[in-house]
Parts: structure tokens; sequence; C-alpha cells
């Protein structure tokens, strides 16, 4: 099947746990098979992602009724002082770099902290490199909301992380 | 203010988003200015991050073959399509496509227009949707022996079945399909860990063509008309792979 590894990934990292995350997976590409004459052509891995999100999104809604996961453009959950202007504030920039030595196990745990669909982005782009206007088809969101979407996220994953770090360090102390 | 404007310009870099004049603009401007450069740096460490140490969810094995077996076993309807309708200009080649064995092929990349379009679509879609729906045979096996004798007892054409193992082409087994609303009958190979579907059907144009190749959306198609059998060849792997497969289908 194809693009199932990538599909899963999505619907994992979405519905926050495996047994979920199969039926989400399940529903899209069944969904899939039955539309496939919808296909305008373009990209499949796209056009699947897009069945798996809206998969995932009808699954919230029979089960989690209530329960808000995606929200209009939030702060990160938790976060304080993420900067609400489009593009941030200015880095606080060597810190930035320790991202890179960050373990996998805490970069999870960060990235579940983060709001639905700042984690959706931030896997879009990084883990599947789609580009703005697949994002933007994936989403149903204007690309500019993308950029801003994104450049949020990417934000609050920094300001976690920088405050994981912290309290790490004064623990240590 | 400017500075924002380049702090817009510096993740649009990052994400490969720029135009090459803008990209000149900021690529310029980061050279200079320390904090942009940083927000470059910090953007591409983040992703290098996520690239590496983000735990990556692989599907688990159960679920393609779960998927599969909920899928509904009937074929997805024909549309009424009229492939014969395509005008026989279209088509390139000089009838030859019976001694081709050992010859080159010439393949030709036409311009296509909407039926044609229409024809690649539905036999890429017969490609993929067999993948998807885990219903790749119906009868799986490397003997072609066995897959000819199936087909033509459900099938009104009977297609060559060739051993091509020893090329690096393994048969895998035989399915029937549906394609543009054609019953067709689809052989399928294997090129390293590539899926290759050979789908037959009668046709009722006459006389037989040269072969073509197309490209979409990540697929090759190479299409051949012989003895009344219209032949499409589908697959993701290499076009000259695919091509020397077709090559070694029509020469035996």
């Amino acid at each position: 099947m194809p693009h199932l590894d990538a599909a899963y990934n999505l619907a994992r990292w979405l519905a926050g746990n495996p047994a979920d995350a199969e039926d989400v997976v399940q529903d899209a590409y069944l969904r899939a098979f039955r539309y496939f004459d919808a296909f305008q052509g373009g990209n499949v891995r796209v056009w699947l992602l897009t069945i798996v999100r809206n998969s995932f999104l009808t699954w919230l809604k029979e089960n989690r009724s209530g329960r808000l996961v995606f929200q209009a453009e939030t702060p990160a959950i938790g976060v304080s002082g993420v900067e609400e202007t489009a593009w941030g504030e200015p880095p606080p920039d060597p810190e930035a770099l320790l991202l890179e030595r960050i373990d996998s196990q805490t970069l999870a745990r960060l990235m579940e902290r983060l709001p639905a669909e700042y984690r959706e982005v931030l896997l879009l782009r990084e883990t599947e490199d789609l580009s703005y206007k697949e994002i933007a088809e994936v989403t149903g969101v204007p690309i500019g909301t993308v950029m801003s979407r994104l450049s949020r996220a990417r934000l609050a994953l920094r300001k976690l992380w920088l405050e994981a770090e912290a309290s790490e360090a004064s623990r240590g102390a | 203010m400017a500075h924002d404007r380049f702090r817009q310009l510096v993740q649009r870099l990052a994400d490969n988003e720029l135009g090459p004049l803008r990209r000149i603009l900021a690529t310029r401007h980061i050279a200079r200015c320390a904090s942009c450069s940083a927000e470059l740096d910090s953007l591409l460490a983040m992703r290098a991050a996520i690239r590496t140490s983000l735990p990556s969810h692989r599907a688990p094995p159960g679920l393609a073959a779960r998927i599969g077996s909920a899928l509904p076993r009937e074929q997805v309807p024909p549309r009424a399509r009229p492939w014969f309708r395509v005008p026989a200009l279209r088509l390139t080649g000089s009838g030859l496509a019976g001694a081709l064995a050992g010859v080159a092929l010439t393949v030709a990349v036409l311009h296509s227009g909407g039926s044609d379009n229409a024809m690649l679509s539905a036999v890429i879609g017969g490609h993929v949707r067999s993948m998807m729906a885990d219903h790749l045979t119906d009868v799986a096996t490397s003997d072609r022996h066995t897959v000819k004798p199936w087909l033509s007892a459900r099938l009104d054409v009977s297609p060559p079945v060739p051993e091509l193992a020893a090329d690096g082409y393994p048969l895998v087994g035989g399915r029937m399909d549906y394609i543009d609303g054609h019953r067709a009958a689809a052989i399928v190979y294997r090129s390293d860990k590539h899926v290759i579907n050979l789908f037959a059907w009668k046709t009722n144009q006459l006389g037989d063509s040269g072969f073509r190749l197309q490209e979409n959306d990540g697929f090759n198609v190479i299409s051949w008309r012989a003895d009344g059998v219209a032949y499409h060849a589908v697959s993701d792997v290499e076009a000259n792979k695919l091509e020397r497969f077709v090559q070694l289908f029509a020469g035996k």
C-alpha cells in the first residue's frame, strides 16, 4: 500500500496512540479507495495525507466531542510569552543551536505538548518535506496562514525546549 | 519594518520557498546580519533535530492486510470512455511491433490531449489501486504456465507471459482488472522493489503501433498495440528499466 508509513506517522502524531491511529489510517485508505476516481492528479502522497487528516477530524468528532484539538492560531499550551506577531521575536540565538543535541525522547515529549496544528505543520514541513502549497492543500488553509503558523510552531517548540533545558539545569544544580 | 521582512525571507529561504531574485536578496542580507544568520542556523538545526531525533512511527505490520481485507471485493465500475475514438494519428511508430525482438525501442513522448490523458490516468489509477488494495494478484505464482491459462480462461485476450526472471524481472502473478471500461488482464512483474503492472486488453483498433513512453506523477507508462491487443506497462521504476522490460516482453 503506497505511503502507508507516512499516513500512519501523521495519524499517530495527531491521534496520540497506536490504536486510534490505526483506525484513522484504515478509514482514510478505505475512503481513498472509494473516491479514487475523484483524484485529480498531482501528488498521491499529498492527496492521501489530506484524507488522513480529514479522517482524523471525523474520528475526533465522533469520539471526543467537546475536546478542542485544533484551535484557531493558539499559542502553545503551557508556553509563556510566545510572541504573537507573525514572525515572532528575534531568536535567543546560540542556545537554539543546542537543539541539535536534543535526545529523541525529549523531542517527542515536547512535540506532544504542542497544539495539534503546530505539531501537524512541523511534521508536514520537516518530516514529510512538503512545500507551503502542499501543506496548504492538506490543511485547507491559505499559504500565508501556513507560513505564519509554521513560524509560530517553530518558535513555540524552541521555547519549550529552552524551558526544558533550563529546568533540567536547575534540577541538576 | 525592513528587518521583519528579512526574517520572513529567512524562513522561506530555509524552507526553499524563495524565487531566484529574493533568494539572492536574502542570502546577501544574511551575510551581513548576525541576527538573521543565527535565525537561519537555528531553523536548520531544528529541522536536523526533527529529522534525526523525532521518533518516526512506522505502520504496524498487520495494518496493510487489515485495510486490504476491509476493502470491498468488487472492482470499481467501468466508466464509458471510448478508447477507440482516440485518433489513430496520435499513435507513433510504423507497425513493426511484432518484429521488435532485439531492436531498440523508439520511444516518443507525446504532448497528449484530453482523451490520452484520461487513458493515462486510468492506467496509472489501475496500477496504484492494485497496490493500495493489497490486491496485486488473483493468481500469485512465478510460473508462467499457471498465469497464462488462468488469464485466458477468464478473458478474451491471451497475452504472452514470458519468463523474464533471468533478466531481472521476476513474474509475480496475474490478475483481472477493469481499466477505463475494459476488462483487462494484468500481468505483474517486479524490477528490484518496484512493481510493474502490464495491462492488456482487446482493442478494436486495427494494425500495430509503435511504443510510446509517457510520464505522469512519478509513474512511467509505455503503451503499444499488437495483434489486436492494447498493452500498457506501468511502474514507478526508472524509464530506462521500464523500456528494457517492454523490449524483453514484446520481443519474446
